[in-house]
């Protein structure tokens, strides 16, 4: 190769969108691809990674691990839950957990994941940890997939400021034939089969230098044959926890039930008010009052298609309005929430006032507007 | 209620921040390029400052106040972005959320040094000594604590903040695990063994940089910095408590109140500050509430349109949604809704900093993984403030994804939803003891927060600060000859001026009652009831002239042309809805165009036979006091004095006025009132306007008395937190100026108060071993005061349930030569003054009359009323 055009290179080459982001990206590609419930990062740094797929909805348990805690505490704050995550609890759970500790020793914690991701990780290892490593990984904590990116240094030539490698911490970094000679002995070691890729494109006529990141993706190629094989490892925690957040979630008995609650009472509400707004406006007139059932398709706009039976009418009776559960079962939201009948009844036994028989909501208007 | 409208006209706190590292923000272009997207031919305008921005990915950028002019001054050396707090807080910056911000709690403002008569003491002495506490707590430090202010250089010199203090916490060895950074400053609570230490870092790139820490201060534990820095460490405290940051405060996610009626939930949480007080630095800590709302502005978008239907809709959405502030689902910010733009949608784009477009759509899928399912919604603008540098931009908001916090104006005239929010929201004080007790438990419970606060040499006293206040006499109501106290626990006076005759009664001999055909027998109603109770406050009534119209503004407005004379005395109007625009037409032209007093009423109020004796006496004493009425009086020993009372009023929504309501009594008894308004646009300043007023004002008071005042006492309502600068250094000097523009011999003897009703403090008086709510007439003047400040507290006003809260009283300036004690009697009395309350109020009454006619003006008139009005109370 020319020194000279070498030289003009490393003026030009740069990455868009940046490297980091690139390899994040291809993450979040392979997350939407086989849906994993439980993702771990090895490596996790500042949890930047971690953030991007705490966003992931098929995400339920998201872990990252770091030699560095301080690193990882830096910025763990942006993996807590969000206010409006409290205040409209998802469908979904997430648990998102950050522990201390390396990858060259083996925490149950991580055992039972779909994904592990170990982007920019292995450079990093000494010596003796990267000999662990595979074990680790692939023998004890075995997900279905696991990635692994590292830096290829047939492309530092390429790159300006790159003295010996690319960050000073880094014990090592491999050319492509390296990297695909370790790949291949550890998925043969471990049962994975592995497809080599990366990301940050070499110049166009120099495509032999290879991606700027290489990646390798390992696939476990049998499905693991249960409990027993983990249960056979007597190991303990050797991990340390420094950060937890159990997301609020519509799977907790506890949301779920705020949250039907809420919207029983809500949709009470409107139907009382359009009930009783009605009975204003028409006054005591028994002819006007007829009036008053066709309004109810203009108010199921609002609703959703509403099944309007004989049964299913709020009325009033003395000081008293009474909304048929069946009316409110109906509500698409209600609906979805509770999915049965059976369980809307459940769920707000003993928190909303129902009728005597226990069909309706039941509000008594008897002082309402008094002192407006 | 005062505050709310204050409240709201505030500049949003937040300005959108900087995007975090790795993120630029996604830039639009100016709004002509969002248009241009549109209408390509028009041609881009590259230096307009204008830009539109997606709110930021990274969730915040926490941080505490807005900062101390000193502090503030050091710090901009190098542009800071943040200060880093060590120890496991590395997270935690210093820098606040929205940068820069006004000194906030107006800690640089000695107003104390130039008035010699309260150097010694600013304390009063009449009443009986009373047990209090308060919610204050003592911040104790060790011995011979100081902080020290070291400064950092690179060299070469390193610009990323991040790397600058990744370079320097390479030495933890040397400087300590404790520590706060903000890229040039750094705070250690131990003083290192050099003055000047030279360290040695290497990049990742390995670059060799040498890093020297230079001692520049050693702070005593009262310098403003440390107050400054105290806050800052109190709020990461509770963050490290696992408290969520809304706005200001901390709140507890965890076990919120939800109220499914209204969707609303409530948080419960703290507002905490730290400064120093008479003889301590103290933490004032009080239980605060967040009210949010269980659905997104789509959900409210939606409701409002079934509501109002397609024609109001839009409108409706404006007047209940700008200045709302806003949740996101995706970041932890809070954002102001500023406009709709309805010409826009999801699908449109905006210009990244790259320069490529990207849609709404794309963005949230790409960055948050987020569908959004209507394509339809409009979008919600906030403007950015007080960004860095002169770019002013706005930040696009999707409604779907963005949750409602607090309650709109709507909510809180709804009586239902504001009783049962009160259920949870007013704690009595036993129980507010108890949930700030419980703050202060969690914090010396937790580890890190206690390792923390070790770590820095500081501790709290747990136990909330006890002193002694006093409850000064109550006063004696006057009403024509009878004299008569009230009882001074209920501190209302309704009973006992029942069937006395009023001061000065104004006949109502020509009046008009105005109502629709629907409410004419509540009219016959009312107007029975008003021949009852008339007589024994000695107001002559003749019959009115009765008129049925149509329930159309226009029709009112027609009844008013024709049949309103210039001898009508009053105009009363029975209104059958709430709708706010035939009121507004009805008050615009009677106040302006054809200045005669009036009264609305809404039908509903008068419909209730229970209550229509009470209602129709309070009604007669409203109409009295329009017509330029008295009602009772307090004894005023002061004589020649006039008394003036100036509130703000800031419109959010249709153009941005700021009204200025001005009062200024008119005789000895200080129950007749002058007033104007200053109507002002943004931008503005009030000042040169009250100025104008107070000329007038003056005038006005010797046409009356014969002489000018010699005595002005000007009670300054609406003074926003960190204004206080300003006010003593532009307003004061124009209110002298005003006086010396009268004649070269006149000076009379000027005090300006600033009244203030949104206070952090709370006082308990310890009755029997519980907690109770002080009584009215309860004056602190010591331990919870400020040095620096001739300041007071009083609590004027009972309440049913909740706390009470003191109303804060700073003499900003005095050349009265009266005693403390005078002052706070004086502006005491004034609290019963006001005449659409028989009881004592929060504020001095000229607050109240002023908020009222700002109020009015403001939302109703938005111009200045007729000046032939001006001598009459008819904005109550």
């Amino acid at each position: 190769m020319d020194t000279n055009f070498q030289e003009e290179f490393t003026q030009i080459i740069k990455f868009e969108p940046p490297l980091y982001k690139q390899r994040y990206q291809f993450v979040k590609d392979l997350v939407e691809k086989y849906k994993p419930k439980k993702v771990a990062d090895l490596g996790c740094a500042d949890c930047s990674l971690l953030w991007m797929l705490k966003f992931c909805s098929c995400i339920e348990v998201l872990a990252g691990l770091d030699i560095c805690a301080s690193v990882m505490k830096e910025k763990m704050h942006t993996l807590s839950p969000l206010p409006v995550d409290y205040l409209q609890p998802s469908e979904r759970s997430l648990t998102v957990t950050l522990h201390h500790g390396s990858v060259a020793h083996k925490d149950p914690c991580m055992l039972g994941f779909d994904l592990v991701t170990c982007i920019e990780l292995i450079e990093h290892l000494e010596e003796s940890e990267l000999k662990k490593f595979p074990e680790v990984v692939f023998g004890f904590m075995a997900p279905s997939i696991v990635v692994i990116s590292t830096p290829n240094s047939e492309f530092n030539p390429l790159l300006s400021r790159v003295m010996l490698y690319r960050h000073p911490d880094h014990k090592f970094e491999w050319n492509q034939a390296q990297f695909q000679s370790w790949a291949l002995d550890t998925a043969r070691c471990y049962d994975y089969s592995v497809e080599f890729t990366g990301v940050g494109h070499p110049p166009t006529g120099m495509e032999k230098v290879g991606f700027c990141t290489q990646i390798g993706v390992f696939v476990r190629k049998y499905p693991q044959t249960g409990e027993s094989v983990q249960s056979e490892k007597p190991t303990e925690a050797v991990y340390k926890t420094v950060f937890k957040a159990v997301y609020p979630s519509l799977k907790d008995e506890k949301y779920l039930q705020n949250a039907v609650i809420s919207e029983v009472i809500f949709t009470a509400q409107i139907i009382k008010h359009r009930l009783m707004s009605k009975r204003e406006e028409y006054g005591d007139d028994p002819e006007r009052r007829s009036k008053l059932q066709p309004s109810m398709d203009c108010f199921s706009d609002y609703l959703g298609k509403l099944v309007v039976e004989k049964n299913m009418e709020p009325f009033v009776s003395g000081n008293e309005v009474y909304i048929p559960l069946a009316t409110i079962f109906s509500v698409p939201k209600v609906n979805r929430l509770c999915g049965t009948f059976e369980k809307l009844c459940k769920l707000i036994a003993g928190k909303v006032t129902l009728s005597s028989d226990g069909s309706a909501v039941m509000f008594n208007i008897e002082h309402e507007n008094e002192e407006n | 209620m005062t505050g709310r409208a204050r409240a709201r006209g505030r500049p949003p706190r937040q300005a959108p921040a900087l995007a975090a590292v790795g993120d630029a923000p996604v830039q639009q272009g100016v709004p002509g390029q969002l248009r241009g997207r549109r209408h390509p031919q028009q041609p881009q305008q590259p230096q307009q400052l204008q830009q539109l921005h997606v709110p930021p990915p990274q969730s915040e950028e926490p941080g505490g106040h807005g900062r101390l002019r000193g502090f503030e001054s050091v710090l901009q050396e190098r542009r800071p972005e943040g200060l880093q707090v060590s120890s496991g807080l590395q997270d935690l910056s210093l820098r606040d959320r929205g940068g820069r911000r006004r000194d906030f709690h107006d800690i640089g403002v000695n107003t104390r040094q130039a008035m010699v008569h309260v150097q010694e003491s600013k304390t009063g002495f009449s009443g009986r000594m009373i047990k209090l506490t308060t919610n204050h707590f003592r911040l104790t430090s060790r011995p011979q604590w100081a902080l020290y202010q070291y400064h950092v250089g690179y060299s070469p010199e390193m610009e990323a903040r991040r790397l600058r203090s990744a370079l320097l916490f390479q030495h933890e060895e040397h400087i300590g695990k404790t520590h706060a950074f903000d890229g040039s400053i750094l705070f250690l609570p131990k003083k290192l063994e050099n003055k000047v230490t030279e360290l040695f870092s290497r990049t990742r790139n390995g670059e060799d940089v040498k890093i020297t820490v230079t001692l520049t201060n050693e702070l005593p534990p009262t310098s403003p910095t440390c107050l400054q820095f105290y806050n800052i460490i109190f709020r990461r405290l509770l963050k490290m408590l696992n408290l969520q940051q809304i706005g200001h405060n901390y709140y507890n996610p965890s076990d919120p109140v939800s109220i499914p009626n209204h969707r609303l939930m409530v948080w419960l949480g703290f507002t905490s500050s730290i400064l120093q007080y008479e003889e301590n630095i103290m933490l004032c800590a009080d239980v605060s509430h967040k009210v949010l709302r269980g659905e997104t502005v789509l959900d409210t978008m939606h409701s409002l349109h079934s509501q109002v239907g397609e024609e109001r809709f839009r409108d409706t959405c404006a007047k209940e949604l700008i200045g709302l502030i806003v949740l996101t689902k995706y970041n932890n910010r809070t954002y102001r809704i500023d406009d709709i733009d309805w010409d826009n949608n999801p699908k449109g784009t905006f210009r990244k900093s790259d320069g490529s477009e990207m849609s709404f759509v794309e963005y949230y899928k790409k960055q948050y993984n987020i569908e959004i399912s209507d394509w339809m919604q409009p979008v919600l603008i906030s403007q950015m403030k007080r960004r860095r540098g002169n770019i002013q931009g706005s930040v696009a908001l999707i409604p779907e994804l963005c949750s409602l916090t607090g309650l709109t104006d709507k909510m809180r005239s709804d009586f239902n939803m504001m009783k049962d929010l009160a259920i949870h929201t007013r704690l009595p004080p036993e129980q507010r003891q108890r949930e700030l007790g419980r703050l202060l438990n969690y914090i010396q419970k937790d580890d890190n927060v206690q390792k923390e606060l070790r770590n820095w040499g500081l501790s709290f006293d747990y136990k909330s600060v006890s002193f002694t206040g006093r409850v000064v006499q109550g006063e004696k109501i006057f009403q024509s000859g009878t004299m008569f106290d009230y009882n001074p626990q209920f501190a209302d006076w309704t009973k006992e001026t029942r069937g006395v005759p009023l001061i000065r009664a104004v006949p109502m001999d020509s009046w008009l009652l105005i109502y629709t055909r629907r409410n004419y027998d509540v009219a016959n109603t009312l107007l029975q009831s008003l021949f009852k109770v008339t007589p024994s406050m000695g107001i002559r009534m003749n019959k009115p002239n009765m008129i049925e119209v149509d329930d159309r503004t226009e029709a009112y407005l027609r009844v008013l042309q024709q049949r309103v004379t210039p001898d009508t005395n009053i105009v009363f109007c029975i209104l059958s809805s709430s709708r706010k625009d035939k009121y507004d037409a009805i008050k615009k032209y009677l106040c302006t165009d054809c200045p005669i007093p009036s009264q609305c009423v809404l039908a509903r109020t008068l419909s209730k036979p229970q209550t229509i004796m009470t209602v129709a006496t309070k009604i007669a004493l409203q109409m009295n006091c329009k017509m330029g009425g008295e009602l009772w009086s307090v004894e005023i020993p002061l004589k020649q004095v006039m008394i003036v009372g100036i509130d703000c009023y800031h419109d959010t929504v249709s153009g941005r006025q700021s009204i200025a309501g001005f009062v200024a009594s008119l005789n000895q008894t200080v129950t007749r009132w002058f007033s104007r308004c200053v109507v002002q646009s943004r931008g503005q300043e009030l000042v040169d306007g009250i100025k104008a007023c107070l000329q007038t004002a003056l005038r006005n008071w010797s046409k009356w008395n014969k002489c000018l005042p010699s005595r002005i006492f000007v009670y300054r309502d609406g003074v926003g937190d960190g204004q206080l600068n300003t006010l003593v250094n532009y307003e004061v000097p124009q209110f002298l100026d005003c006086l010396k523009s009268i004649g070269t011999d006149y000076s009379p003897r000027l005090t300006v108060i600033v009244v203030k009703k949104r206070v952090g403090a709370r006082f308990f008086a310890e009755i029997g071993g519980g907690l109770r709510n002080p009584p009215p007439g309860t004056v602190v003047d010591t331990v919870v005061t400020r040095p620096e400040w001739y300041d007071f507290f009083i609590v004027s006003q009972t309440v049913k349930n909740g706390c009470v809260a003191p109303t804060h009283y700073n003499v900003i300036y005095d050349t009265s030569q009266l005693k403390p004690d005078h002052v706070q009697r004086l502006t005491y009395k004034l609290c019963h003054m006001y005449y659409n309350w028989s009881g004592i109020i929060r504020v001095p009454a000229p607050c109240q009359y002023a908020h009222k006619l700002a109020f009015l003006v403001g939302q109703s008139i938005h111009r200045e009323p007729n000046m032939m009005l001006s001598d009459r109370l008819y904005y109550l």
